[in-house]
C-alpha cells in the first residue's frame, strides 16, 4: 500500500494501484446507480415491507462497498476490519437495547424510586 | 491483504502504521457515536410520529418539508467526493502530486456544495417552523444531521490545509501518503454515515401515504 520516501514505486506496486483505480471507477458508478434506484424505489407502488427490506439491503451494500474498497479494508490487515466490525456490533446491540427498552408497554417504576 | 500492502510497512507490533491504526480506532468510536444518534432519532420517530407544531400552531409533518431532490443531489455529491478522495489517495501512493491536488480540490469543492445544501435545508426548515427546541423531531434531526455536517466541515478544513501543505514539498514519500490515506479514511467515514442517514432519516419518510412512521393521528373511518 505504501512505498518508501526514497525509492520510486515498483512496477508491481503501480500495476496494483492501477487495478484499484479501475475498481474505484466501477464502484463509483455502482454507488450512483444504487442511489438512483433507491430514489425511484420509494415512489413505486410496492408493499412497504418489500421497499424497506430492499432499501436496507441497498444501504448496507453501499456502506460495506465504501468500507471495503474506498477505505481499503479489503486490502489491509484483518485487524482493522475486526475493530470496525466490533464497533458495528456494539451499535446494533445499542439499537436493539434501546428498542427493547423504549418499546416496553409497561415499565415498573418501583425500580427507579 | 495484498503483498504490496505489507512490503514497506513500518515495523510495528501489529504490522499496521500507528497513524492508520489510531484513525481506525477513532472511526470505530465515532461509529458508535453516530450509531447512538441514529438510533435515538429512529426510536423517537417511533414514539412521537406526529411531527411538529409551527409558530402559528399548525400541525406539520416532516414528509411535507423534506426536499428529496435536494437531499438526493447532496447524497450523490458526497458519494462522488468519496470517489475523488479514493483517487487522491491512489495518486499520492503513486507519487503523482499534481493528480493528488486536482482530486483533493474536487473533494473540497464537493464538500462545500454538500455543506451549502445542508445550510439551505436547515434555513428552509427553520423558516417553516422546525426548530431544535419545538419538538422531539427537531431536536433529534438537527443534532444528528448537524453533527454530521460538523464532521464534513472538519474534513473540508483538513483537506484545505493538506492541499496548501502539499506546496511546501513536505507532503511526499511514505509518510505523506500515509497522512493523505488517514485523511481519506476520515472522509470516507463521513460518506458512509451519510449513506445510512439518507435511508434511515430521509427515504423512510416517503414510504406509504403518511411515511413509515405515520402521522400519529387517529385513522379516519368513512
Amino acid at each position: 500500500m505504501s512505498h518508501s520516501s526514497e525509492a520510486a514505486p515498483s512496477p508491481a506496486f503501480l500495476a496494483e494501484e492501477t487495478r484499484r483505480y479501475h475498481h474505484f471507477i466501477t464502484l463509483a458508478l455502482w454507488l450512483a446507480v444504487i442511489t438512483g434506484a433507491e430514489i425511484v424505489l420509494i415512489f413505486l407502488p410496492v408493499p412497504m415491507p418489500v421497499v424497506l427490506t430492499v432499501l436496507t439491503l441497498m444501504s448496507v451494500g453501499k456502506f460495506f462497498a465504501v468500507i471495503l474498497w474506498f477505505m481499503h479494508l479489503i486490502y489491509d490487515k484483518r485487524l482493522l476490519l475486526w475493530i470496525f466490525v466490533a464497533a458495528l456490533a456494539l451499535v446494533c446491540a445499542t439499537f436493539a437495547g434501546l428498542l427493547a427498552l423504549l418499546s416496553a408497554d409497561r415499565i415498573d417504576t418501583k425500580w427507579f424510586s | 491483504m495484498s503483498d504490496t500492502a505489507v512490503a514497506h510497512e513500518a515495523p510495528t507490533s501489529t504490522g499496521i502504521d500507528h497513524k492508520k491504526l489510531i484513525m481506525w480506532l477513532f472511526l470505530a468510536s465515532d461509529c458508535m457515536f453516530f450509531g447512538t444518534l441514529i438510533s435515538t432519532h429512529l426510536l423517537y420517530r417511533k414514539l412521537y410520529p406526529a411531527g411538529f407544531t409551527d409558530a402559528e400552531g399548525h400541525q406539520r409533518f416532516i414528509q411535507n418539508l423534506f426536499n428529496i431532490e435536494l437531499t438526493s443531489f447532496s447524497t450523490f455529491i458526497l458519494l462522488m467526493s468519496s470517489f475523488l478522495m479514493a483517487l487522491a489517495v491512489s495518486a499520492m501512493h503513486k507519487g503523482q502530486i499534481k493528480s493528488f491536488r486536482r482530486n483533493v480540490l474536487g473533494v473540497i469543492f464537493f464538500g462545500l456544495i454538500f455543506l451549502g445544501c445542508q445550510v439551505f435545508e436547515f434555513t428552509h426548515f427553520y423558516h417553516e417552523g422546525l426548530t431544535i427546541q419545538n419538538s422531539v423531531l427537531g431536536s433529534t434531526f438537527y443534532v444528528l444531521t448537524g453533527t454530521h455536517g460538523t464532521h464534513v466541515a472538519i474534513g473540508v478544513l483538513w483537506l484545505i490545509l493538506m492541499y496548501f501543505y502539499s506546496f511546501t514539498g513536505k507532503l511526499g514519500g511514505h509518510m505523506g501518503a500515509l497522512d493523505v490515506e488517514v485523511a481519506g479514511l476520515y472522509w470516507h467515514f463521513v460518506d458512509i454515515v451519510w449513506i445510512i442517514i439518507f435511508t434511515a432519516v430521509y427515504l423512510v419518510e416517503y414510504l406509504g401515504p403518511n411515511g413509515f412512521w405515520g402521522t400519529g393521528l387517529p385513522a379516519v373511518t368513512k
